[in-house]
């Protein structure tokens, strides 16, 4: 279990990144949705041992890891939101560099280790290829596989899909699935599709601050009936936006299409009702002007809130 | 290109770059090092400012420009190579570049506007380089220095900068942009101002030989980027004195024009190429286009139909992980450091620039006279300590910050960094990697070492040295590499830790230069270590041992720190403000603090070996004491002369200690009775004992100088017996930071002398004791013109010659050599005793002992270290015929043995004591000759000529006393030379001579010779050089026979005279037998008496041929003064015969060689037309064809038909 207590981290400046984070993340794949500039990737960062946190403590199986960052290494797969690789050396040099460094073991030996895993994510073609050569996809999937590689208990994927075209992404999914059977995997995201597909539960961030710890059936089940669709011109729209409390408006066919919550189910005629979605759980709690003290709460109460 | 978007690239990064730290720290260090140089502490080297006269101003344009110059290139060259190197890879680091080129910014524009930028910030650095100079100069001017400032004069400061400066900014910028952009290395862009730096001071600044034809050296002056060889060689080299200096303009010419313009051309041509780079990089690599090839036969880079889905699951691949050990992960890492050092091509220039630099100044090193040396293993290694421990700290500087700056720059730093691999590993691996790198270097210098000695072909090859050498470094690397792990881990990243790692070197130098390092605190060794091949570092070995083994501790102890610092995760501000709280770095230091325990304590224990020692501050202090109580009282008191030395001296070597006994017995030849007399006994004696008489006295100790009053004064004549005896250690205890030492007793040889109490006691107090050069040096006094008159006391020695009975005990595989004849020797219980006794009286005394091999001659013998067999044969031959000769032409030799032995380098100098003179190693033993000028045999001959001028006749104290023995002996060893080895190594030694003169005399400052005391720059050459040559041309007046007639009746009257002469006397003696008095007079009045030295100039060269025979015809000048008939010869053809290396005897005249020969007598700026006929076809013109006239760049007083 990983467990956050209270963390804080603030910037010279000063800016404070992470405003008194509690969570705990049980085993298998855990969601961590939120905007850019949430303060997810400064909690990946606190939770790789990047970033020393202001304060507050985070605890991995018990183990205080603010205080000795060095205790998780052996156990943390991570794949940064950015990053990069030595250029003169080949796909197949630098994972099995990075496979020494983190203490990697098979029974078939490194070599053969490293093939499989370039196998994995599609990588076989270009081991031999220096990785300057690589596209941002090619680069993003050696990503992968070094933070798959080994026996960790602890995998932290920051924004993991960014690059990779839809087959590789589900690729991915698949891998992480697996490995989530067995250990905590953190995913963190400002895609809600991802969240939505690989995580039974998920914490949303905004501002620094959890808004919401929950799971995509909990969540949408908190706005059950509350959604409506419809069509709107762009004038409508403008209207709509200023009147009702509009979840998601997208171009369709040249028209708006526009869903809005109506708890009271008043509605302007055409709308219909519409099974929600997790985005629209999402996008409620991301307009949401309040504080979002009251919304840190263990279940879908923050949805449920805000859905009030 | 668009001048608005050019304009607008410009203005932010100028922006950019004026905000930088880095120009704020150039901008800091500029003024803070114009403040310092403001003092006075630069200037044109001319001038009589020790003495008064005219100061060179450091506000000339000379000055100005040097300075500039200096800056320029050792500031502004590696700031200026930063900012505009790095730019490009900083964008590219930023990844800013795909937006920059979307947009419709060209990359020409792209490129110039930065470049103009970086310049445009350095241009204005060098402007307030100029206003600071201007500041320090004139508005807030060091009161105390006024003399060294002249009136202000603005084109003073801004032709220079204009002239100097500024081009040289154009080309470094135009060459670092380039350099960054073509390889985005950074280490490429250090590279070149380093490179530009050690280039120019090392080679193009300093390397000048007498023998460079003008032609290469003109080449060698347009190449350099500063533009200083050029103002060196033409303006300063040749001083034209202060007057000169301070007023007139730097004159330009067409070399200077084209060195300019060149640069300024090369450094927009750089930037020109980055352009064009630049744009074509923006379109990828380029292919080359594949013959018979289509499109469809060139695979896909990302292959279709490749993803698989039926994998087996992750977890079939069994992996498992194991947090890598700090040994496995140090060998993870180093191995892939050297993996990424190896491909990156800044390895391949440090490298060559590297062995190139170390193998050129081991060899460039040079031995007395200027000689060249002969490089035995060890003496190649130690000699390249300095540079090859300087250039390797540097490149391993550059190196590890590059390298631990590497997962930040490729972004690859948040995966490493979470990596379980521990730091210290990552620290480590990367540090050994470098410093495999330190070691690469120096196996290429060992194995360019061998090469040289291969090359040499007469020194064998052993490689212990070098292990032994190289070794010693070892722990400098390591412990400068954990250094800059430190540096970087404090600052955090790379520009910080350049400036602290740039510091702490800088701080070194300082030191170094101040004389502040010791044992204690000189890590890099520098001026340290010496080598001798008699014995290995047996002097100071404990101290050294502990310095080496306090750097290793200090090596863990940066590296510890380095591990707990290291940001890999980086720090909280709010934490690390608390962490700084005097109880949080308390709490740190205490953890610290097992590992500082080692590095101090080691440390802190050298320190205390250097305080006791006989450089440090307590025998210091006591030898203040000796001076500040006995100067006023003893210094001029009336002594006893010695009338004979017994002495009985047991040497163990291997202790490094004696024991003396004995007794002086002294006699008053004062007119009036003495009522005290005193001795000076040594600061390391110990359990000393006096008798006189044979009675056992306690004579008043005043620090060391014990003072006898005898119970009745000693009357005039009487006679008295002063017994002693002591014992103790030669030298005692460590050295301040090792470097030479005079006298020793050591396992490989021992060299002690009478010039101090090292093993017997000096009669009177030693003005040379307890002297501070900053502090109580009162010497060089101011003589009255008529000093000499009356009796004048001896420069050296009582002045009274005396006879010794010396009786010297060592082992018995020693050779024990003193002054005089053996009188016996006998080895019993493993112990040799041989007792030396003076066959005629001696002035000074000494004893010198080894385990040698002898090469006797006739009445000579040289002693030697049994592998130094290279030049024994030389020194037999120059003993044997300077006895033969000298005492033909001077006086007969009046001991029955001339004895030459060799001690350990451990100093670097020759001393001709009667019958017993000694050499060090590396001299004359490791010379180097060449069939042109056989230096070794130059040496002994010079050293064996202090038999007579210096030892039978002691010249007098005072200016112009020392010229009757360095000048003299000089004038002998030419007339030798010519004798033995003929006309052509003569004229070879005589220019090289005049080319030493000419090169380091000050003419401001310089003495007439019968003023000069060998107190000043510049005397030193005047002393011996122009010394030697104005008696060989007093020769050339007054003719062989006559000088030799006049010489002898001099030494007749002056050897057993109590009146010691100087020049004057000499002067004096000799008038009588010059031939015509008053070409004598006016010799001796313009080369004694004052300081003239002309310089010719041969101009309007023509020939034409009238019947059989060909009319040449030249303008001869004296540009310089001085007046002396000069034969000017045309010539065709090579004088001699080029002789064969090892060839010995007179060189053989060129059967095609001619000359006809006018000639001239010039005074200054006196022309003539000299016309000749000859018959044959004259090639070139030739002023003083024999060598016979002293004169300045006697080069140039050449000219080709």
């Amino acid at each position: 279990m990983l467990s956050l207590r209270n963390l804080v981290k603030v910037y010279p400046g000063p800016v404070s990144a992470l405003r008194g984070v509690d969570l705990d993340v049980p085993r298998g794949m855990f969601g961590l949705l939120g905007p850019n500039g949430a303060g997810k990737s400064t909690l990946m960062k606190i939770l790789a041992g990047l970033l020393e946190p202001t304060s507050g403590e985070v605890t991995l199986d018990g183990v205080d890891i603010v205080r000795h960052p060095e205790a998780l290494r052996p156990y943390l797969g991570y794949l940064p939101q950015e990053f990069g690789f030595y250029p003169y050396l080949s796909g197949e040099a630098m994972l099995t560099y990075l496979l020494k460094l983190k203490g990697v073991t098979a029974p078939r030996g490194l070599k053969t280790l490293c093939a499989e895993l370039l196998e994995r994510v599609n990588l076989t073609f270009a081991a031999k290829r220096k990785v300057k050569e690589y596209s941002g996809g090619m680069r993003q999937r050696l990503g992968i596989a070094q933070a798959l590689a080994g026996d960790p208990k602890l995998i932290i994927v920051d924004e993991p899909t960014a690059g990779l075209d839809p087959e590789e992404r589900l690729r991915f999914y698949r891998l992480l699935a697996e490995v989530a059977s067995e250990r905590t995997v953190l995913l963190s995201t400002h895609i809600v599709e991802d969240v939505a597909m690989l995580c039974p539960r998920f914490a949303v961030i905004r501002q620094g601050r959890v808004m919401a710890i929950t799971s995509p059936t909990e969540a949408k089940a908190a706005i059950q009936g509350t959604i409506f669709e419809g069509t709107a011109s762009t004038a409508e729209l403008v209207d709509l936006q200023r009147t009702r409390r509009v979840t998601q408006a997208v171009l369709f066919e040249g028209r708006n299409r526009v869903r809005i919550h109506a708890p009271t189910g008043d509605v302007p005629p055409g709308f219909e009702r519409v099974p929600p979605t997790l985005e629209d759980a999402y996008l409620l709690l991301m307009k949401d002007t309040r504080e979002p003290d009251a919304a840190r709460a263990p279940v879908a109460e923050g949805v449920r809130e805000v859905a009030r | 290109m668009n001048a608005g978007r050019l304009a607008t690239v410009a203005r932010t990064e100028l922006a950019h770059q004026l905000r930088r730290p880095l120009f704020v720290i150039l901008l800091v260090i500029t003024f803070l090092t114009v403040a310092g140089l403001s003092s006075g502490n630069v200037t044109i080297q001319s001038g009589a400012s020790q003495v008064g006269g005219q100061k060179a101003w450091v506000t000339s344009e000379f000055a100005v420009a040097q300075t500039l110059i200096f800056l320029t290139v050792l500031l502004y060259s590696f700031f200026a190579s930063v900012g505009s190197g790095l730019g490009i890879i900083a964008d590219e680091e930023a990844r800013i570049g795909p937006l920059l080129h979307a947009s419709p910014l060209t990359p020409r524009e792209y490129v110039w506007g930065k470049f103009l930028a970086v310049l445009s910030a350095y241009l204005l650095a060098l402007v307030a380089l100029v206003g600071f100079l201007l500041f320090f100069h004139h508005v807030v001017p060091a009161g105390e220095n006024a003399e060294f400032r002249g009136p202000l004069s603005l084109v003073n400061y801004v032709r220079p900068a204009v002239l100097f400066g500024a081009p040289l900014l154009v080309f470094v910028t135009g060459a670092a942009f380039a350099l960054g952009e073509g390889t985005r290395r950074p280490v490429l862009v250090y590279f070149l101002p380093v490179t530009m730096l050690f280039v120019c001071a090392f080679f193009l600044w300093d390397w000048s030989p007498g023998w460079l034809d003008p032609r290469v050296n003109r080449l060698l002056q347009a190449v350099d980027p500063s533009g200083f060889r050029w103002l060196t060689e033409t303006w300063v080299k040749v001083d034209r004195g202060v007057a000169f200096y301070n007023h007139e303009r730097v004159g330009l010419d067409g070399v200077f024009l084209v060195n300019r313009v060149g640069f300024l051309v090369l450094g927009l041509a750089c930037v020109a190429w980055t352009a064009r780079h630049v744009e074509r990089g923006l379109r990828g690599a380029q292919v080359r286009p594949v013959r018979g090839k289509t499109l469809a036969d060139i695979p896909v880079a990302t292959p279709l139909g490749t993803v698989v889905y039926e994998e087996a699951p992750l977890a079939s691949l069994g992996m498992g992980a194991r947090a890598p050990g700090v040994l496995s992960g140090l060998w993870v890492v180093a191995r892939a450091e050297v993996r990424g050092l190896l491909s990156q091509p800044g390895l391949y220039l440090f490298v060559p620039l590297i062995l190139l630099q170390t193998v050129v100044q081991a060899m460039n090193q040079l031995g007395p006279f200027e000689t060249r040396l002969l490089l035995s293993p060890g003496f190649f290694a130690v000699r390249s300590m300095g540079v090859a421990s300087t250039l390797v700290c540097l490149l391993l500087m550059f190196y590890t910050v590059e390298s631990l700056e590497r997962e930040k720059a490729w972004n690859l730093a948040p995966i490493h960094d979470a990596t379980p691999v521990p730091t210290l590993s990552v620290l480590l691996g990367k540090a050994l990697a470098n410093s495999l790198v330190g070691v690469a270097i120096l196996v290429a210098v060992s194995v360019a070492g061998v090469l040289v000695q291969l090359s040499q072909g007469r020194v064998p090859l052993t490689l212990t040295p070098y292990l032994v050498v190289w070794g010693l470094l070892v722990p400098t690397f390591v412990a400068w590499t954990c250094f800059v792990l430190l540096a970087r881990a404090v600052s955090g990243g790379r520009l910080g830790a350049y400036g602290l790692a740039l510091a702490a070197l800088c701080l070194t130098g300082y030191a170094a230069v101040r004389g502040h390092l010791n044992w204690a605190t000189n890590w890099p060794l520098w001026g340290s270590v010496l080598w001798s091949d008699m014995g290995a570092f047996e002097r100071d070995r404990t101290a050294l041992l502990l310095n080496r083994v306090g750097m290793l501790g200090l090596s863990v102890f940066f590296a510890v720190l380095a591990t707990r610092l290291d940001g890999r995760r980086a720090p909280d501000a709010v934490n690390t403000l608390e962490r700084l709280r005097p109880a949080g770095l308390l709490r740190g230091a205490w953890r610290m603090l097992p590992w500082a325990v080692v590095p101090l304590g080691v440390l802190l224990l050298a320190a205390v070996e250097v305080g006791q020692g006989w450089q440090g501050a307590a025998a210091k202090k006591r030898a203040k004491e000796y001076w500040q109580k006995n100067l006023a009282t003893w210094l001029d008191a009336p002594r006893p002369a010695i009338q004979s030395v017994d002495l009985d001296v047991e040497l163990d070597p291997a202790a490094g200690t004696f024991h003396t006994r004995g007794s002086y017995t002294l006699v008053n030849r004062e007119a009036k009775a003495l009522a005290a007399y005193a001795l000076t006994g040594g600061d390391h004696w110990e359990d000393v004992r006096w008798t006189v008489e044979g009675q056992d006295v306690t004579p008043e100790d005043r620090s060391r100088l014990y003072v006898f009053r005898p119970p009745t004064p000693l009357a005039p004549g009487a006679v008295t017996r002063v017994g002693f005896d002591f014992h103790g250690r030669y030298p005692r205890g460590a050295t301040k930071n090792g470097g030479k030492t005079d006298e020793f007793i050591l396992p490989s040889g021992v060299v002690l002398t009478s010039f101090g109490p090292s093993f017997a006691p000096v009669l009177g107090f030693l003005d040379d004791i307890g002297i501070d050069p900053e502090e109580n040096k009162y010497e060089p006094r101011v003589y009255p013109d008529d000093y000499y008159e009356g009796p004048t006391r001896a420069a050296w020695g009582t002045g009274v010659p005396f006879t010794t009975r010396i009786r010297v005990t060592g082992p018995a595989e020693y050779t024990l050599n003193s002054v005089g004849v053996l009188e016996s020797d006998e080895v019993k219980d493993g112990r040799r005793v041989s007792v030396w006794r003076s066959d005629h009286p001696v002035s000074m005394f000494n004893i010198v002992a080894g385990k040698w091999a002898a090469l006797r001659g006739e009445g000579t013998t040289v002693f030697h270290h049994p592998a130094h067999v290279y030049n024994v044969e030389d020194m037999r031959r120059g003993l044997d015929a300077a006895r033969r000769y000298y005492s033909e032409w001077f006086y007969p030799y009046p001991w029955k043995e001339l004895k030459l032995s060799e001690f350990p380098g451990l100093a670097t100098y020759a001393q001709g004591f009667a019958t017993n003179i000694t050499f060090s190693e590396s001299i004359g033993f490791l010379a180097s000759s060449t069939p042109e000028a056989n230096a070794v045999l130059l040496i002994t001959a010079h050293e064996a000529a202090h038999q007579w001028w210096g030892n039978l006749l002691v010249p007098g104290k005072g200016p112009g006393g020392e010229v009757l023995s360095e000048g003299t002996s000089h004038y002998s060893a030419m007339k030798l030379m010519e004798q033995l080895e003929g006309p052509q190594v003569r004229m070879e030694i005589a220019k090289r001579l005049e080319e030493r003169y000419a090169k380091d005399r000050r003419v401001d400052a310089e003495q007439p010779l019968v003023k000069l005391d060998n107190t000043r720059e510049g005397d030193n050459t005047v002393l011996y050089d122009k010394g030697g040559w104005v008696f060989t041309m007093l020769e050339d007046l007054m003719g062989r026979e006559a000088m030799h007639a006049g010489l002898q009746a001099f030494l007749r009257q002056y050897i057993p005279d109590a009146d010691h002469p100087v020049l004057q006397d000499f002067i004096a003696t000799l008038r009588p037998f010059a031939p015509d008095a008053a070409a004598y007079d006016a010799f001796v009045r313009q080369w004694f008496h004052e300081v003239h030295v002309p310089e010719y100039r041969l101009s309007d060269a023509r020939v034409k041929q009238e019947g059989g025979q060909w009319v040449a015809t030249v303008t001869v000048r004296n540009v310089g003064d001085g007046r002396m008939p000069v034969e000017v010869a045309a010539v065709k053809g090579a004088r001699f015969v080029p002789r064969p290396d090892g060839e010995s005897g007179p060189s053989k005249p060129s059967p095609d060689y001619r000359d006809a020969r006018g000639r001239v007598v010039l005074g200054a700026g006196e022309t003539a037309e000299v016309t000749v006929r000859a018959d044959f076809e004259p090639e070139r013109w030739v002023v003083d064809p024999d060598v016979r006239v002293l004169q300045l760049r006697r080069e140039q007083a050449v000219l080709a038909l």
